[in-house]
């Protein structure tokens, strides 16, 4: 379910893979983001709403895909560093009067060092019980959600979350608050892409293919391991900090275990190791089901389908499926499921 | 890769929100179809459906007949947030829904900033205390029902020492720190104050404490599901004292999942099929012939949604959303002006409900009403 490929070797990149296709992703996410920013005008605020949780969504994936899809650790604790980072900053602004932009700031900083302490069992543990240890401290940290009236507002939440401001402009309405969104995203998107390329994205793949001779050839995996966590939760803090003013209420039930599964499933149907798949795999989860509302009761049961026979046709999600596609059609060998590579990733 | 985003262009056009038609009058319906309030939500539902046929059988409102959607929360309040903006980028004239008070709080500004009447189903009492002057329930609050409850269990149970069991969400939470001022103050001892999990399937392990306390009463105020799940575990651990609910405990849903072992139980009900008012009994029998299965309090609110909607339109004579809001704010709304409000409803300033209440035991499988418990402000 992690990755598409399991490749002993680094597989050679074609030609048309290297520098072009590195850039094809950067001017991708740039032509997204001009997209994005236009896309909302008359499109009305349901639109534009659907649009911002897409992308809320998506950045809480991209550290899950991080974690899961590059450097190969299955985590079921996303939603729960998503529900740090919004309660971090729905407390800091609602309660303190803080700025958004430290809140926004102190809730990476707390899922980053939160991701470091249970980092540390990631060492000891891989696979099932990593997993395992993520599932503890996903339902601890919905609990304190819960059972913390006082500082949490309990199953009663918290409402009336400020959105920011940038720079004297107010982001109250539906379009301005989008745009903000929209460049967030795109920071935080560009950060993922550098950081793919830089020899940390080259330690964490390593890591995920074959740790032994990744260690054997001089990756620190202990740092590496705890960094790809780290990096991947405070992801989930950065989306959990949008989240709250974008909602402007918040209660424990969108950061419970499910939710953490179905970000799993975002991760797992966009393409897990690909740098666009949580786009795509956001959209699936979050645009799909509302765009299927048309076809009324059976909408979810629709949308299982979808999903279940996505996987089945296509393990490697959406994007191993356009890479497919794309490889037929430029009449280059997809050669099975594997030797596609993952375009763009490396 | 640029086919992502034109996919995403696509699904985003698809977004667009069509016009409303001149002849009709669109009602949003946003409620629980998924997820943990879906036993709520399509009882709701269905009372709304029943109520928009029969409204457009009569030739609608003011000449337009209704057009009713429903859209799903999954009992999440971000889809709830999400579908009231739907509703009011379509037009709708006015929201209704959802249920549960999460989703009920994320959702509530937006209508209130579009100036739309959102008429839901919610009990528990937070969200009508912040001030949104267009938010309106349709049953009466945890705080107007405690009260009715506490002075049922000193006057006829006489109860001295009470077990509470509660579901710990927004409405079980709500309710538990509703009655225990209440209690307190008609000197009734809580000697077991038990918080029981959404969605929880074993509730032996309560049971037993709940026994252990030798308690007086025990009130139980859980969810659908869980209260009948909590009654069958009370009838296998033996416990023989009263159990006492607040209309969610006596209503059909769990007398069916129950089955045995809701006999007996007694409480107070805001809103039953079988109160003795002859509109909630015919109501209740066109409910069953329709779908299949007994209303529970939910349809009922369903049904006066949309009649309070009807109400206030053709008192105001023309559909103008804020003047539905404003028409509705302080109004007494009589059978005789509205058969279908099916009984006398009075709207607080803050959207809160005064209406008459019962009091009810389960006999046989059946809910019996016992008493009519008179207004709090007659």
């Amino acid at each position: 379910m992690t990755a598409p490929a399991s490749q002993e070797s680094l597989p050679q990149r074609s030609r048309l893979a290297l520098p072009a296709s590195i850039d094809g992703i950067l001017l991708t996410l740039v032509a997204g983001a001009a997209i994005l920013w236009f896309a909302p005008v008359g499109m009305g605020r349901y639109g534009t709403y659907v649009l911002s949780l897409w992308l809320v969504m998506s950045i809480a994936v991209m550290g899950l895909n991080l974690t899961l899809g590059y450097a190969g650790l299955k985590s079921l604790a996303q939603a729960a560093f998503m529900g740090l980072g919004a309660y971090t900053t729905a407390i800091l602004t609602a309660k303190f009067g803080v700025s958004w932009y430290a809140a926004f700031a102190l809730s990476g900083v707390l899922t980053f060092a939160v991701g470091i302490v249970l980092g540390f069992p990631a060492l000891r543990v891989k696979a099932h019980y990593l997993a395992f240890v993520t599932l503890a401290f996903s339902t601890l940290i919905w609990l304190v959600l819960r059972n913390e009236q006082w500082l949490t507002g309990g199953v009663f939440g918290i409402s009336n979350i400020n959105r920011p401001e940038f720079f004297g402009i107010k982001l109250f309405g539906a379009l301005e608050f989008h745009r903000f969104v929209v460049v967030i995203t795109f920071i935080l998107a560009v950060a993922l892409w550098w950081m793919i390329r830089s020899p940390w994205g080259r330690a964490f793949m390593a890591l995920r293919e074959n740790p032994i001779r990744a260690a054997s050839l001089g990756v620190d995996t202990r740092t590496y391991t705890l960094l790809a966590f780290a990096i991947g939760s405070a992801y989930a803090g950065f989306a959990g900090a949008l989240y709250a003013p974008l909602v402007e209420f918040i209660d424990p039930s969108p950061f419970s275990l499910s939710q953490s599964f179905f970000l799993l499933l975002m991760v797992v149907a966009g393409g897990s190791g690909y740098l666009l798949g949580p786009f795509i795999g956001a959209l699936l989860g979050v645009v799909l089901p509302e765009w299927l509302r048309f076809a009324g009761s059976l909408y979810l049961i629709i949308f299982a389908s979808i999903v279940m026979l996505l996987l089945i046709a296509c393990p490697q999600g959406v994007s191993g499926l356009f890479e497919r596609g794309w490889a037929r059609l430029t009449g280059k060998n997809s050669g099975g499921k594997n030797s596609g590579g993952r375009k763009g990733t490396f | 890769m640029k086919s992502h985003w034109i996919m995403a262009a696509a699904l985003s056009a698809g977004l667009g929100s069509p016009a409303l038609s001149q002849d009709k009058v669109k009602l949003v319906d946003v409620i629980e179809l998924s997820g943990a309030g879906a036993t709520a939500g399509t009882n709701f539902k269905n009372g709304v459906d029943l109520a928009v046929a029969d409204i457009n059988a009569k030739g609608g409102i003011l000449g337009k007949q209704i057009e009713i959607v429903h859209y799903d929360t999954q009992t999440n309040p971000g889809n709830t947030r999400a579908a009231v903006q739907r509703a009011i980028d379509e037009g709708a004239y006015a929201v209704l829904g959802p249920v549960f008070s999460g989703p009920i709080s994320a959702s509530m500004q937006i209508s209130q900033r579009a100036e739309i009447a959102q008429i839901v189903a919610g009990e528990a009492a937070g969200f009508t205390k912040q001030g949104n002057p267009y938010i309106f329930r349709t049953s009466l609050s945890q705080t107007a029902a405690m009260p009715k409850i506490a002075k049922y269990l000193k006057e006829t149970v006489k109860a001295g020492s009470i077990a509470v069991v509660w579901v710990n969400n927004d409405f079980g939470k709500g309710g538990r720190d509703a009655i225990l001022p209440e209690l307190e103050k008609a000197g009734i001892k809580v000697a077991v104050d038990l918080a029981t999990e959404q969605g929880q399937a074993d509730f032996a392990a309560d049971a037993i404490k709940v026994k252990n306390a030798n308690v007086d009463a025990v009130f139980v105020y859980l969810n659908e599901e869980e209260s009948a799940r909590f009654l069958r575990a009370a009838k296998q651990q033996g416990i023989t004292k009263p159990m006492i609910g607040e209309t969610t405990l006596l209503g059909a849903k769990v007398i069916e999942l129950a089955g045995d072992a809701a006999n007996g139980v007694k409480g107070h009900v805001g809103l039953s099929i079988d109160a003795p008012i002859p509109a909630f009994q015919d109501f209740g029998k066109k409910y069953q012939t329709k779908y299949g299965f007994n209303s529970d309090h939910n349809g009922l609110k369903g049904y006066m949604a949309v009649h309070m909607v009807k109400w206030a339109t053709e008192k105001q004579k023309k559909f103008d959303k804020k003047g539905l809001a404003d028409t509705l704010r302080g109004a007494t709304i009589k059978p005789s002006d509205e058969p279908g409000i099916l009984m006398e409803t009075t709207i607080e300033q803050n959207g809160d409900l005064d209406r008459e209440s019962f009091l009810a035991e389960v006999i046989d499988g059946k809910q019996v009403i016992t008493a009519t418990l008179p207004k709090i402000k007659p």
